[in-house]
């Protein structure tokens, strides 16, 4: 695996639009990345569902020769994507202070450490895996996302994700305090948080012309912080709708409203 | 179960000598007591107990997998 280099990954409607997003974003030529089709995308059963293509972009290091052994994450590598990063920063109002910590692999191994250790404690078996997500989001730092797969793990993820949720937070909270600085932690299990993703995606664009066709707003379903964020950045760039969230969590409600 | 508990307190408060973790059998329910130093109650509670409901989540799917069923107490420091 060479889960150590710069990634991206990028879902839209076609395999395409994938890529191209993906330049973009990363602000990088075709010819500097290396591209893995993970879903061609596609009808979903009955027709119902449409998945959604989805591909990796990894920048090539420098050193990279066709046909070569990818090398592990050099200065240069990580150098390259934070450039990248921070055009986009600079056309964001809101800047981070810490530029994002690419290539910390500290960082990844107390991340997959003080998940395992959890798990372990729960009497849960499970692999643990940790790695760096980049993302076309430059409001937040860079996420470090830790997967947790196994047989059967359900029971991880709990109603409207609870456990997942709890288990996030608790291992946030042990990892900010003991690398003294505060990571954006990611923990999934299976896939979920991806396909859960996708999902709200979907949902967000069907109620964008739901409020367009209507002329009326569109309340959403309650939902987390988590997911009411992927629901306004999903129509950030839209024209036709502004949203909003209304509400006290738990039960705080997107709403999309036409313009 | 108690395992959990003492390593998330532990991982999460400045004063670990004052934390003390003990289990007691109600029936068919693990009672478990958390006490720490008071100026660690804030670190194990959260703002509106959201440590605390957090560990209880974890705590109620490690004491599922023992099939039993588990609460926990945060106690005031004597």
């Amino acid at each position: 695996m060479n889960d150590k280099r710069t990634n991206l990954e990028i879902i839209a409607p076609s395999v395409e639009e994938a890529i191209e997003k993906g330049l973009n974003d990363l602000g990088m030529p075709r010819q500097s990345v290396d591209i893995e089709i993970l879903d061609e995308g596609g009808k979903g059963l009955f027709g119902l569902g449409n998945r959604q293509a989805r591909v990796r972009l990894t920048i090539k290091s420098e050193t990279d020769e066709p046909g070569a052994e990818p090398s592990p994450t050099s200065a240069g590598n990580g150098d390259t994507f934070l450039t990248a990063e921070q055009a986009l920063d600079a056309e964001e109002e809101e800047l981070d202070e810490e530029p994002p910590f690419l290539g910390d692999d500290y960082v990844l191994d107390v991340a997959r450490d003080v998940v395992s250790e959890l798990l372990e404690k729960m009497k849960v078996r499970a692999d643990v895996t940790a790695e760096y997500v980049p993302t076309s989001d430059t409001r937040s730092r860079v996420p470090v996302r830790v997967n947790i797969n196994g047989d059967d793990l359900s029971y991880l993820i709990g109603r409207q994700a609870e456990t997942l949720n709890a288990l996030q937070y608790i291992s946030s909270l042990i990892i900010n305090k003991e690398i003294g600085r505060s990571v954006h932690l990611i923990v999934d299990v299976e896939g979920y948080r991806l396909r859960r993703e996708n999902q709200l995606r979907q949902l967000a664009r069907r109620m964008a012309d739901q409020a367009v066709s209507t002329g009326r707003r569109q309340v959403l379903e309650p939902m987390p912080a988590n997911e009411r964020r992927i629901v306004h950045i999903e129509l950030r760039d839209n024209p036709s709708v502004e949203t909003e969230s209304i509400g006290e969590d738990p039960r705080r409600k997107v709403t999309v409203i036409p313009q | 179960m108690q395992d959990l508990i003492e390593y998330i307190a532990l991982s999460l408060v400045d004063d670990p000598l004052q934390v003390r973790v003990s289990q007691y059998r109600r029936g068919s329910n693990v009672e478990i007591r958390l006490q720490v130093a008071k100026e660690d109650m804030g670190r194990v509670i959260g703002k509106r107990g959201r440590v605390a409901n957090s560990m209880r989540n974890l705590l109620r799917v490690a004491a599922a997998r023992e099939g039993q069923r588990a609460s926990l107490d945060i106690m005031e420091p004597k």
